[in-house]
C-alpha cells in the first residue's frame, strides 16, 4: 500500500517512454521490502514522500522545495546543492533533500562492480535516487540527509578513489564527448586531456575563487557531441589542418548504393537513390568537392572541416593526420546579456600531455578573469566587456581573420598612441607656424 | 535507526581526510574491445535504429545498442543494467551525453539475444525499461533538468512534460525517418541548466508573475542586501513596510515591469516566492538551434511559442504543438537539413505559416543590444 | 602583510559591513590589495579549514562568510 495516492503521477506510468514515476515507484517498493536488512541512514519512506510531493506539485502547479547554501562537505564551496521540502511535516522522508555531484568518469563507461558499489552506498546512505547524468556530467546523487554529506564524501574518497564534481563559483566538473576510444572522428584524445585537467584544477573545482562558474568541455571534433561550443567558457573542438583521407574504392561504393549514405542514418525512409552531387558536393559549404569522372576530388585547402561530407561517408572520407583543435572561449546561457557562442581564440593548438602551451593560456585566462571579472561575469562577458582586439592583447594572442565572421563596418578604431608617428603630443605653436588663426 | 559512520570524525574534520582526488581514471571502466582499439577505429554503421557497429583496423567490430533512459534512475534499476552488462558485456556499460545508456559487445552474436533481452524488460506500469533507439535522423532522448522533483525555481515539472513529449513521438526516436537528427531539450526556467538554448526545439519552464513578497518572514530570513543584489535587472529595492498590526518592518519592494521571472531573488531569499499554480506558469517553445558545424554555422534557439498553460499530468497542449513542429519540418526539409537550417531556408514567415504556429509580438526580440539584428532590414521576404 | 595581519583584516572587513554576511571572493580579495589573488585564494581556504569563514552556494555563486554568521542558518533550519 502506498504511503500517498499518486493519481496523477499514475497516469505517467502509462506509455511506451521509461516511467520515471515506475522507477520511483520501484525503489519505494525495494524499500519497504528492504530484502537485504539495509540500515537505511535516511528514512526508508523517503521514496515515498518525494512522490508525494511531486504529487502535490502536480495538482497545485508549484513546485515544493527550497533552495539551501550552508550545506556541503567541509573545506569545499561545491559539490553540494541544498535542498529542502517546505511541507516537511507532510512529507518528512523528504524534509532534507540534498543532492551530490559526483565527478565522473571521462567518457561515462562504468564497470558494474563500480556501478553497484556506488547503488550500494546511494541505498544506504540516501534516497537510492540518481540522474545518470546531469546536465554538466557529473553522477548525480539525488536527496540525502545533512548528516549523511560528510559520510557519503568520507567513502566517497576512501573507498571509491572518487570526488565530488563543482558547482558555485568554481570550475565546473569538466565533461568530454567518448572521444577516440569509439568514433573514428576524435581528432584528439578528449578523455585524457579531460581527465587530466580535473586533475590539475582540482582546487579551482573545489575552493571558489572565481566571479562565476566556469566550465571546460572537450569535443572531439566539430560534431560538437557535448555541445561545448554553446555551454563552455572554454571550448576545446578537435580539427585536423592537412587533407582528408579519400578511399576512391569506397566512394565508388557509395555511388554505386552498396553503402548507404551516413552509415545508414536515414534509412526508416525513401529518400531515394544516393546522389553525390546533390547530397555531398552542392551541399558543402566551401563548395571545394568535385567529381573527375568517377573519382572525387576535394580541394583540401578550402576546406572548412564542418564534417558533412565525412559524417555522410564515413567509410570513404577520414580526418587527416595533422590533428590538434581550436579553442574557443565564453560560450553561456542566455541569462543574462542573451546567450554566447564560443568565441575563436586560438585557430589551432596541439593537443599533446603534458599540454604546457594550453596550461599557460588558461593561467592568463584565470588571472586575468579573475582581477577583471566583475561579479557573476562569466568570462566571455568579461571578454565582450574589453572587445576581442583587447582581449586577445592581454592574452598574448595574434590577432587572425580566423577569428571574426567580417570585420568591422565602423572607422571608430580606437588607435594607441604608440602606433602613430610623432605620438600623440603636438604643439600648437609648430601648427600655428603653418595655420593663422 | 541508528547511525552509521563512515569513519568521519565530525570534531576532526580534517583527520585522515582525502581531498582532490578528482574521479577515478576511465581506463579502468573501458571495455576490452575499445581499450584494445582505441583512437584505431575506421568507421561505423548504423544496422537499425538504435544498434551501432564501429569498425577498427584490427578487423574487430564493436556492436552497441543504444537505450533511451528518463535520466531519473533508481539503485535498483542501475542494478537492473548491470546484470545485463554482466551477462551480455563483460560487465561493462556506458552511457551518452545524452541520458542514453549504451550495451556493447564484441560479437554479433550477442546482438540479436541482448536486444530481445532489453525489449523484454517492463516497469509495472508497461513502460519500456530499455527502449532502443535514438541513432541517426531520428528524435534524440530529450536532455532535461529537474523540475519539480527536486528544483526550486521550476516553473514546471522537467521528467512530466518529458515523458509526455517521449510516449508522443516515440516513434520518432525509434525510426530513422527524420531529415536529420532532432535535438530535443528541456528546462524548467530561464537559467536554463543544459543546452536548450542550442536546441532544433527547446521547452523552456516560464513563470510570469514576479515574485510575492512575504514582509512577515523577508527580514528573518534574508539578508535584504543579497536579496537586493540577486536581481539581475535590478528590480529589487529595500524598503520599510507598515505590517497591518502597526509592526514598522525591513523589508524589500519589487519594480514589477523589471522582473525576467529568473527566480534568482527566490535563490538568496525564501520569502520570495515566485511560482504560480494559478495560470502564471508554464512553457515556452524554442526552435532552430544547433551545437554541431555541420554544413552551416552553430546556431541559437529562437522562441517561437510564447507561452503553453502547464497541463499536468500529460501536458496535452504542449506534446501537440511540438508535434505539429516536427510534422511540418518532417514533411517539408531536404535530407541532412536541421530544423534551423529548414526555417532559414524558407523564411520565418513560412515557417509560421507551415506550423501553424502563431505570430505575436511576444517573439519580436525586445532585449536588449542584439535585439536589432533580428528585425528585418530588407525587402527579401516572402508574401 | 604577515598572514595574521591578512586574516585580521579579512575578519575585521566582513564585520564592518552591517545587515551583509555574504562575501564575493572579490570583496575579500580586495580588502588585502597588498596579497596576490591566488594567495588570498588559498588564505580563504585556510580560513575554511581553521573554522573561521564558511562557504554559502547559491547553486551557480558562491559566497564567503564568517561562520555562523547571518540568517540563513535559522532560515535553512540547520541549527
Amino acid at each position: 500500500m502506498a504511503k500517498h495516492e499518486t493519481p496523477l503521477l499514475d497516469e505517467l506510468e502509462k506509455g511506451p517512454w521509461p516511467s520515471f514515476v515506475s522507477d520511483i515507484k520501484r525503489e519505494a517498493a525495494s524499500r519497504a521490502k528492504n530484502e537485504k536488512n539495509v540500515e537505511f541512514q535516511i528514512p526508508a519512506e523517503v521514496c515515498e514522500d518525494l512522490l508525494g510531493v511531486v504529487e502535490l506539485s502536480y495538482h497545485e502547479g508549484e513546485t515544493h522545495w527550497k533552495h539551501g547554501g550552508i550545506v556541503g562537505v567541509f573545506g569545499y564551496g561545491g559539490g553540494v546543492i541544498g535542498r529542502y521540502c517546505d511541507q516537511p511535516q507532510q512529507f518528512p522522508g523528504v524534509a532534507h533533500f540534498h543532492t551530490m555531484r559526483v565527478n565522473q568518469p571521462s567518457g561515462l563507461y562504468y564497470s558494474t562492480d563500480f556501478l553497484r558499489q556506488l547503488c550500494d552506498l546511494w541505498e544506504f546512505r540516501g534516497s537510492g535516487m540518481t540522474n545518470m547524468h546531469g546536465s554538466t556530467g557529473d553522477i548525480v546523487l539525488l536527496g540525502t540527509t545533512t548528516p549523511q554529506l560528510e559520510e557519503v564524501f568520507h567513502e566517497l574518497t576512501h573507498k571509491f578513489e572518487t570526488d565530488l564534481g563543482g558547482s558555485g563559483s568554481n570550475l565546473r566538473t569538466p565533461s568530454c564527448c567518448l572521444g577516440m576510444s569509439r568514433c573514428e572522428f576524435a581528432c584528439y584524445d578528449t578523455q585524457a586531456i579531460c581527465h587530466e585537467f580535473t586533475n590539475v584544477y582540482q582546487d579551482f573545482l573545489h575552493r571558489p575563487a572565481f566571479p562565476y562558474k566556469f566550465k571546460f568541455k572537450f569535443d572531439g571534433c566539430p560534431n560538437c557531441c557535448v555541445a561545448s561550443i554553446a555551454r563552455s567558457d572554454l571550448s576545446f573542438i578537435g580539427l585536423w589542418r592537412d587533407n582528408i583521407r579519400i578511399d576512391q574504392e569506397a566512394v565508388k561504393a557509395y555511388i554505386g548504393g552498396e553503402i548507404p549514405p551516413n552509415g545508414g542514418a536515414h534509412a526508416d525512409r525513401d529518400w531515394g537513390k544516393f546522389d553525390i552531387q546533390k547530397e555531398i558536393i552542392d551541399l558543402c559549404p566551401t563548395k571545394c568537392m568535385w567529381m573527375e569522372g568517377d573519382t572525387l576530388k576535394i580541394n583540401d585547402k578550402e576546406c572548412n572541416h564542418c564534417m558533412h561530407c565525412i559524417n555522410a561517408m564515413p567509410r570513404a572520407l577520414r580526418i587527416g593526420e595533422d590533428r590538434g583543435c581550436a579553442l574557443l572561449l565564453g560560450a553561456k546561457a542566455p541569462i543574462l546579456d542573451g546567450a554566447q557562442m564560443g568565441t575563436l581564440i586560438v585557430p589551432f593548438i596541439k593537443v599533446e600531455p603534458p599540454y604546457d602551451p594550453i596550461h599557460e593560456l588558461i593561467e592568463k585566462i584565470f588571472d586575468f578573469w579573475m582581477e577583471e571579472g566583475k561579479n557573476r561575469e562569466r568570462v566571455g562577458e568579461t571578454m565582450k566587456r574589453f572587445g576581442l582586439a583587447k582581449y586577445l592583447e592581454i592574452m598574448d594572442l595574434k590577432p587572425d581573420p580566423r577569428m571574426i565572421k567580417e570585420p568591422r563596418a565602423n572607422p571608430y578604431i580606437f588607435w594607441k598612441e604608440e602606433e602613430v608617428p610623432g605620438g600623440w603630443d603636438r604643439k600648437i605653436e609648430d601648427y600655428r607656424s603653418r595655420h593663422q588663426m | 535507526m541508528a547511525f552509521i559512520s563512515s569513519g568521519y570524525d565530525p570534531k576532526n574534520p580534517m583527520k585522515d581526510r582525502i581531498t582532490d582526488i578528482g574521479p577515478k581514471h576511465y581506463e579502468q571502466f573501458l571495455p576490452p574491445v575499445i581499450k584494445k582499439n582505441f583512437g584505431k577505429w575506421l568507421y561505423h554503421e548504423i544496422l537499425e535504429p538504435g544498434i551501432l557497429m564501429h569498425k577498427a583496423e584490427s578487423g574487430d567490430e564493436v556492436y552497441t545498442i543504444r537505450v533511451g533512459t528518463p535520466r531519473i534512475m533508481s539503485v535498483s534499476t542501475i542494478r537492473e543494467v548491470c546484470d545485463i552488462a554482466d551477462k551480455y558485456c563483460k560487465g561493462h556499460v556506458r552511457w551518452t551525453t545524452r541520458n542514453n545508456l549504451e550495451f556493447m559487445v564484441d560479437s554479433k552474436d550477442l546482438v540479436e539475444p541482448l536486444k530481445q533481452d532489453l525489449t523484454s524488460r517492463k516497469h509495472t506500469g508497461g513502460s519500456y525499461k530499455f527502449p532502443i533507439g535514438g541513432t541517426g535522423a531520428c528524435m534524440t532522448n530529450i536532455i532535461h533538468t529537474q523540475g519539480w522533483v527536486h528544483c526550486h525555481t521550476a516553473a514546471t515539472d522537467a521528467s512530466g512534460t518529458v515523458k509526455s513529449v517521449m510516449d508522443d513521438l516515440f516513434d520518432e526516436f525509434q525510426h530513422m525517418r527524420l531529415p536529420a537528427q532532432l535535438r530535443v531539450s528541456m528546462a524548467c526556467c530561464v537559467n536554463m541548466c543544459g543546452a536548450v538554448h542550442c536546441s532544433d526545439i527547446g521547452f523552456v519552464g516560464y513563470h510570469r508573475k514576479p515574485p510575492i513578497i512575504d514582509h512577515y518572514h523577508l527580514d528573518n530570513l534574508c539578508e535584504i542586501p543579497l536579496a537586493v543584489a540577486a536581481c539581475p535587472t535590478a528590480a529589487i529595492r529595500p524598503v520599510k513596510v507598515d505590517l497591518p498590526d502597526g509592526k514598522k518592518v525591513n523589508s524589500v519592494a519589487v519594480k514589477n515591469e523589471r522582473c525576467m521571472f529568473c527566480g534568482n531573488c527566490y535563490t538568496m531569499c525564501p520569502a520570495m516566492p515566485l511560482s504560480d499554480g494559478s495560470g502564471g506558469d508554464g512553457l515556452i517553445i524554442m526552435v532552430g538551434g544547433k551545437v554541431s558545424n555541420r554544413i552551416s554555422d552553430p546556431k541559437f534557439s529562437k522562441v517561437v511559442v510564447a507561452f503553453i498553460p502547464n497541463e499536468p499530468p500529460r501536458w496535452p497542449t504542449l506534446t501537440k504543438t511540438i508535434r505539429q513542429i516536427i510534422d511540418a519540418y518532417s514533411k517539408d526539409a531536404h535530407k541532412y537539413e536541421r530544423l534551423g537550417e529548414w526555417a532559414e531556408r524558407i523564411g520565418w514567415e513560412r515557417f509560421f505559416e507551415k506550423t501553424g504556429l502563431e505570430f505575436s509580438w511576444h517573439l519580436i526580440d525586445d532585449f536588449r543590444d542584439p535585439a536589432y539584428n533580428t528585425w528585418r532590414q530588407s525587402t527579401n521576404f516572402k508574401f | 602583510m604577515d598572514e595574521a595581519a591578512a586574516r585580521q583584516a579579512i575578519i575585521d572587513g566582513m564585520q564592518a559591513k552591517k545587515g551583509k554576511s555574504k562575501f564575493y571572493f572579490k570583496d575579500l580579495n580586495s580588502m588585502i590589495p597588498e596579497m596576490k589573488t591566488l594567495q588570498v585564494k588559498k588564505l580563504l581556504g585556510q580560513m575554511v579549514n581553521d573554522q573561521i569563514l564558511e562557504y554559502w552556494s547559491s547553486g551557480s555563486t558562491t559566497f564567503y562568510g564568517l561562520k555562523g554568521a547571518g540568517k540563513q542558518h535559522s532560515g535553512e533550519g540547520e541549527e
